[in-house]
């Protein structure tokens, strides 16, 4: 019948996009507040300041020596009894001796040739041990 | 027959309407812009094998108080994308530590391989240029035996 095919459908046919824009900056605030930025991250020390020497007694030292294969040989004090163990050891080892010591001193000496990983590997066993008394040192001998 | 309205009938054809339909696309224009022009860090990443810790921790500090000291495996030091040699940390970073009112922490980015004289001699260099707090960056390690525990 041709008067049904003349009558004008009513709904619109258009997509409305008027909101466009709006949901554009809805997703845009979305992911501004979701974004984190990679913070740095790393073990943190504090340098002495220069020509700040303090004499330590002997007693109170733990030198740790890092030897350029990665082993490290622990010396405690003036005893010249040498144990050598690797850097994960040092934690336990930081534990027993500070519950023993509390004034203890982590005297760390790496060797001119060693990896600079193994040092941090010490450093990492030291922090993860809670120690804060640490000196970084060149070994030399 | 007296006009109605005084003559004042006539419909303006001028549309009272701002026209908002282009706001978006001006709102973008800004985005875009200030997207453009903003700048985030100083300096570009260098190609280093990471050393792993355990006790890697963030560092709670201002992005702009954190400069990034570069060690290359080959002993190189790079600082905002240049090199420098030894000697001139002390020159380079004592002016930005003074700037920065001795808030500046360094980020030692070594390279894991790299032989720990260059990082003694780097540190030397740092404590003559009165800088006290130090970080040696790290990637945070995961190791089995410490998820078992």
């Amino acid at each position: 019948m041709a008067v049904l095919d003349k009558k004008k459908s009513k709904v619109n046919d258009k997509v409305p996009s008027s909101s466009m824009a709006d949901i554009a900056f809805l997703l845009l605030i979305f992911f501004l507040v979701t974004t984190t930025f990679p913070k740095d991250k790393g073990l943190a020390i504090v340098l002495p300041e220069e020509g700040g020497e303090v004499e330590i007694s002997p007693r109170n030292i733990l030198h740790i020596i890092i030897q350029p294969n990665g082993l490290v040989e622990v010396k405690r004090g003036e005893s010249q009894a040498v144990q050598t163990v690797t850097p994960e050891a040092i934690e336990g080892l930081w534990r027993q001796d500070v519950s023993e010591n509390e004034n203890l001193i982590a005297a760390v000496k790496t060797h001119p040739d060693a990896p600079y990983r193994f040092m941090v590997d010490v450093l990492d066993a030291l922090h993860t041990a809670g120690a804060e008394r640490i000196s970084l040192q060149l070994f030399e001998g | 027959m007296p006009i109605k309205g005084g003559g004042f009938s006539r419909k303006s054809k001028a549309s009272s309407d701002v026209p908002d339909s282009s706001m978006a696309d001006i709102a973008f224009l800004l985005l875009i812009f200030f997207m453009v022009t903003t700048v985030f860090q100083k300096d570009r990443n260098q190609e280093i094998v990471w050393p792993e810790a355990e006790a890697t921790q963030k560092i709670d500090e201002k992005l702009k108080n954190i400069l990034n000291i570069w060690v290359q495996r080959d002993g190189s030091l790079f600082i905002n994308d240049r090199p420098y040699t030894m000697g001139e940390i002390t020159a380079v970073v004592g002016p930005l530590y003074a700037a920065s009112d001795r808030a500046l922490v360094i980020s030692i980015r070594g390279d894991r391989e790299v032989p720990y004289n260059t990082i003694d001699q780097l540190q030397k260099q740092l404590v003559a240029a009165g800088v006290l707090r130090v970080v040696f960056a790290t990637e945070l390690e995961q190791r089995m035996s410490r998820e078992r525990r």
